[in-house]
């Protein structure tokens, strides 16, 4: 017999490759079963005048009191908050659910805040038990990282596991992580191998599939963005450091307003040609009426090149330029004095301005809806002055928010976004005497037809809606 | 002995003509039909291209004066060439052209035609006012290329009224008349034909039809053209005046607005910055006169006469409008200006690799822009500079290296410096609202 030298701790060593390839095997399903608790499924429904919408997305648990994040995407931020209705949450793999109360929308994170009832909180566990001390481990190129996805609804939303590897981390502006393959359902966690939380799970919006129809087999195919797993997540320390910021109140307010608006990357052949090196810009397209940017004496086109004394990053794409100077003003107050630099002409021009709170929002706006007439009338808010180019302290009345198909409002040629400047040949005054106005008109059954003058696009119309 | 030859003459031969073939007249108006081959400049693809469409159109005078549709021949035309009845082909020059009423009148290269001895027949107006429904016409033009097709039909309204949106290649068009409709065949090719009576007399101009429809074709009526022609000989172009009032028919409002049945014109909008809405005037006011002239605008087929009405008067005249607001009613004066069309003038920048259209004051109106400074992207070369730098059609340029684009002449004189050296230029252009910096560079 031939003595092979090395032979034995080539064995050795092959031996124990085995056995850490063995090792995690045992290790990961029980990270894994562990971690599972701090996902869940969240149901509403999106109430409106003629319709009830179902929207399933994913969220994790953030505490012991029941507070779970849900990505930006998961409720569109322009729904009022009065319309989201039922919230349920489902436990993974768990056919009974329990219900849920929604918190509001944080503007800095994106993210939507609900609340577990009492009942099943002792079954949640908060990311934060996985989360390292101090700062978290910034996962390296090609490391393994895996993550929770959980199956759909029919499914009772079983748990099941990603894994992949890191491909690239970029600043988007928020630092992210973007993996090989899916990684996670958009909201979950993302952990490393050891079972820490190194990130957080978003709306990829990147990933699409080509989908074929069930119901046209042969036909055009559908092009549907993947919702249910994501590649790309968010690194814990741009997560964790916010899980504080649990709405105040349901429509997230205070808001910090600046009133720049319109802002507009500006690209590196542009920096290049103004002499700034390597920095980046937003270009201002319009400086709000009675705003804190205005009062500051910004004006329309100043280019944003510094907050703070601090040079405006670069970002590829440069488009992320705009979303880190609204971060950067999100993340503070109103009544905090941000400091910013703009380029106007050759000039740099030093700006101190007062953030302000933010006014009245579409989406908060009261509303209306008359059932006879067949349409939603809305108060008149700043953001619809702003549209219109008047005067913010001239406007009044009523915007036009719904209107249903086949009633007399839609016969009439009622369309949304119609401002309603007179009623029965009566200028509109406030929301209140409108829908005054308006409630008497359809509480009338003598009644047979009324005239509206609405302003469209910079032009009017008047029209008649016939009652009879 | 001789006049009753002359009468015999007349006579006898016309039952011949009738069972033979078609009057004297309605012979010589085929005679009077050519084809319009027109090569005109497309910018919209960001460069300098050409498209060749084909038309009809009708001979109006012993001089080569011709009669077609706007749509057919615009001043975008490079080259036109009419094919004349005898299959001789005459190149023509545009007169002018009027795409409110969708007409432009033409004229034959006279110098040509002499010197080849051609022999032109031209056709004669009849009187689009005697039209009644039901009353037989005839399409003659070129419908898919086929010259001198006739076709027949019958008045089936004669005084259609309909608004075009997509108007003549983007213009505004129609507001100041209203329609022959007829069931003659009208295909496309037949635009800029004459619609004639059997005695070959011109009724219409047909100019459009619905596709996908059967037989609803559209023709401009005679009595219309005969203006625009008139105008057109003597200067060229069609001045209108404009004061910014959108009508809308009286029509099931007169109870609201305390009005007796076939009194005013309601106002739908006032245009801003108009000189109506200088003057006070409101959507929601009640038009009962101008200039003293009562007026009704209770039907929409009313409206155009009463648009036309206002167009016809003199740019910077006073005009007296008789207003009802409410149970007020009360005079005020406008001062008339020049209407403009929300098209403005096309220009292809090659260098940079596209194409502009200046905004004009009603294209800023109807986009809500602050004012009409700027040139609207209409095209875009791909690989070139404008390209390349992301620029895209719908932007709206507003400065070039920090100077304001307040006429089409800036931006051609940029671009003429550009050429001459070529070096990396700043634009600033408004999509949306939102403002953009471009840097376009060799």
């Amino acid at each position: 017999m031939k003595f092979i030298p090395g032979w034995n701790s080539a064995a050795l060593s092959a031996l124990l490759l085995l056995c850490g390839g063995l090792a995690r095997a045992a290790d990961i399903p029980a990270l894994w079963a562990e971690r599972v608790k701090c996902a869940v499924a969240i149901e509403y429904f999106t109430e409106t005048e003629s319709e009830r919408r179902t929207t399933v997305a994913y969220g994790t648990v953030i505490d012991n009191a029941g507070t779970i994040i849900l990505p930006p995407g998961a409720i569109d931020s322009h729904v009022p908050p009065s319309q989201l209705k039922e919230f349920k949450i489902f436990l993974p793999g768990d056919p009974v659910n329990a219900t849920g109360v929604y918190l509001g929308q944080d503007a800095f994170t994106g993210w939507h805040f609900v609340r577990a009832e009492a009942k099943v909180r002792a079954r949640l566990v908060p990311v934060t038990a996985f989360a390292a001390a101090g700062r978290s481990p910034v996962p390296v190129l090609d490391e393994e990282v895996w993550g929770i996805g959980l199956r759909p609804l029919e499914e009772d939303f079983t748990p099941y596991i990603l894994t992949s590897h890191v491909a690239l981390i970029q600043s988007l502006p928020q630092r992210t992580g973007e993996a090989q393959q899916e990684v996670a359902g958009p909201g979950l966690p993302v952990f490393n191998r050891a079972g820490v939380f190194i990130g957080l799970a978003l709306n990829s919006g990147t990933q699409q599939y080509m989908l074929y129809s069930q119901m046209n087999r042969g036909g055009a195919p559908v092009l549907l963005v993947d919702v249910e797993e994501s590649s790309l997540f968010h690194l814990a320390d741009e997560v964790l450091p916010n899980l504080g910021r649990i709405p105040k109140n349901i429509d997230g307010r205070p808001l910090a307003w600046l009133g720049a608006d319109g802002l507009e990357p500006m690209d590196r052949d542009v920096a290049n040609f103004l002499n700034l090196g390597d920095q980046s810009g937003a270009v201002v397209s319009e400086v709000l009426e009675g705003s804190p940017a205005e009062k500051a004496g910004m004006k329309d086109h100043d280019i944003i090149i510094a907050i703070d004394g601090k040079p405006l990053p670069v970002f590829r794409p440069n488009r992320f330029v705009t979303d880190y100077v609204d971060r950067e003003i999100e993340r503070r107050h109103p009544g905090d004095v941000m400091a910013l630099t703009v380029l106007r002409g050759s000039d740099r021009v030093p700006i101190s301005a007062t953030l302000g709170e933010e006014p009245t929002l579409i989406r908060e706006a009261r509303r209306k809806y008359f059932e006879r007439i067949g349409f939603t009338a809305r108060e008149f808010v700043y953001g619809d002055a702003i549209e219109r180019r008047i005067k913010v302290g001239q406007s009044a009345g009523v915007v036009v928010h719904y209107v249903k198909p086949n009633t007399p409002a839609a016969i009439a040629g009622l369309q949304p976004d119609d401002w309603i400047k007179e009623i029965d040949g009566v200028t509109t005054g406030t929301f209140a005497e409108a829908v005054d106005q308006l409630t008497s008109i359809e509480a009338d059954p003598f009644r047979a037809e009324f005239v509206l003058l609405v302003s469209r696009g910079g032009d009017t119309a008047v029209l008649r809606v016939k009652l009879k | 002995m001789g006049s009753l030859l002359l009468i015999a003459m007349v006579l006898i031969p016309a039952p011949a003509a009738l069972a033979a073939g078609m009057s004297h007249g309605f012979n010589q108006l085929l005679d009077a039909v050519v084809r319009i081959d027109v090569r005109e400049a497309d910018f919209e693809g960001g460069g300098r291209r050409f498209e060749a469409s084909i038309g009809s159109g009708v001979l109006l005078s012993s001089d080569g004066l011709i009669l077609t549709n706007a749509h057919v021949a615009s001043p975008r035309a490079v080259e036109i060439t009419i094919t004349l009845a005898s299959l001789e082909r005459v190149s023509a020059k545009l007169v002018g052209w009027d795409h409110w009423t969708d007409l432009a009148l033409l004229r034959l290269d006279m110098n040509d035609v002499k010197k080849r001895r051609l022999k032109l027949t031209h056709g004669e107006f009849g009187d689009s006012e005697k039209l009644y429904a039901g009353e037989t016409v005839y399409a003659v033009g070129t419908p898919f290329g086929l010259t001198r097709t006739v076709t027949r039909g019958i008045i089936s309204n004669s005084n259609r009224y309909f608004e075009d949106d997509n108007g003549v290649d983007g213009y505004e068009t129609g507001a100041f008349n209203t329609w022959l409709q007829t069931d003659a065949a009208i295909n496309p090719g037949n635009s800029g034909g004459p619609l004639v009576t059997e005695d070959g007399r011109i009724v219409g101009i047909t100019s459009r039809a619905y596709l996908g429809a059967n037989n609803l074709g559209f023709a401009i009526p005679v009595n219309v053209a005969k203006v625009i022609v008139a105008g057109l000989v003597q200067s060229g172009t069609i001045t209108r005046s404009y004061i910014g009032l959108v009508p809308k028919a009286l029509q099931d409002f007169e109870a609201f607005f305390s009005l007796a049945l076939d009194t005013g014109m309601l106002i739908d909008s006032v245009d801003p910055g108009s000189p109506a809405a200088r003057a006070g005037l409101a959507g929601g006011d009640i038009l009962l006169a101008i200039g003293g002239k009562a007026i009704d605008g209770r039907f929409p087929e009313r409206l155009p006469p009463i648009q036309n009405l206002i167009a016809s008067q003199p740019v910077g005249a006073n005009l007296t409008l008789t207003i009802k607001r409410g149970a007020q009613v009360r005079d005020v004066t406008v001062v008339t200006e020049k209407l403009e069309s929300s098209v403005g003038e096309e220009w292809v920048l090659d260098a940079w690799g596209f194409s502009v259209r200046k905004v004009s004051r009603t294209f800023a109106r109807v986009n809500q822009l602050p004012d009409d400074t700027g040139v609207l992207v209409i095209g875009i070369q791909p690989g070139f500079p404008a390209d390349t730098a992301g620029l895209e059609a719908g932007d709206i340029v507003t400065k070039i290296d920090e100077k304001p684009l307040t006429s089409l002449d800036v931006i051609k004189a940029a671009h003429a410096a550009y050429i001459d050296k070529p070096a990396p230029t700043l634009f600033e252009a408004v999509r949306d609202r939102r403002i953009s910096l471009f840097i376009l560079k060799p």
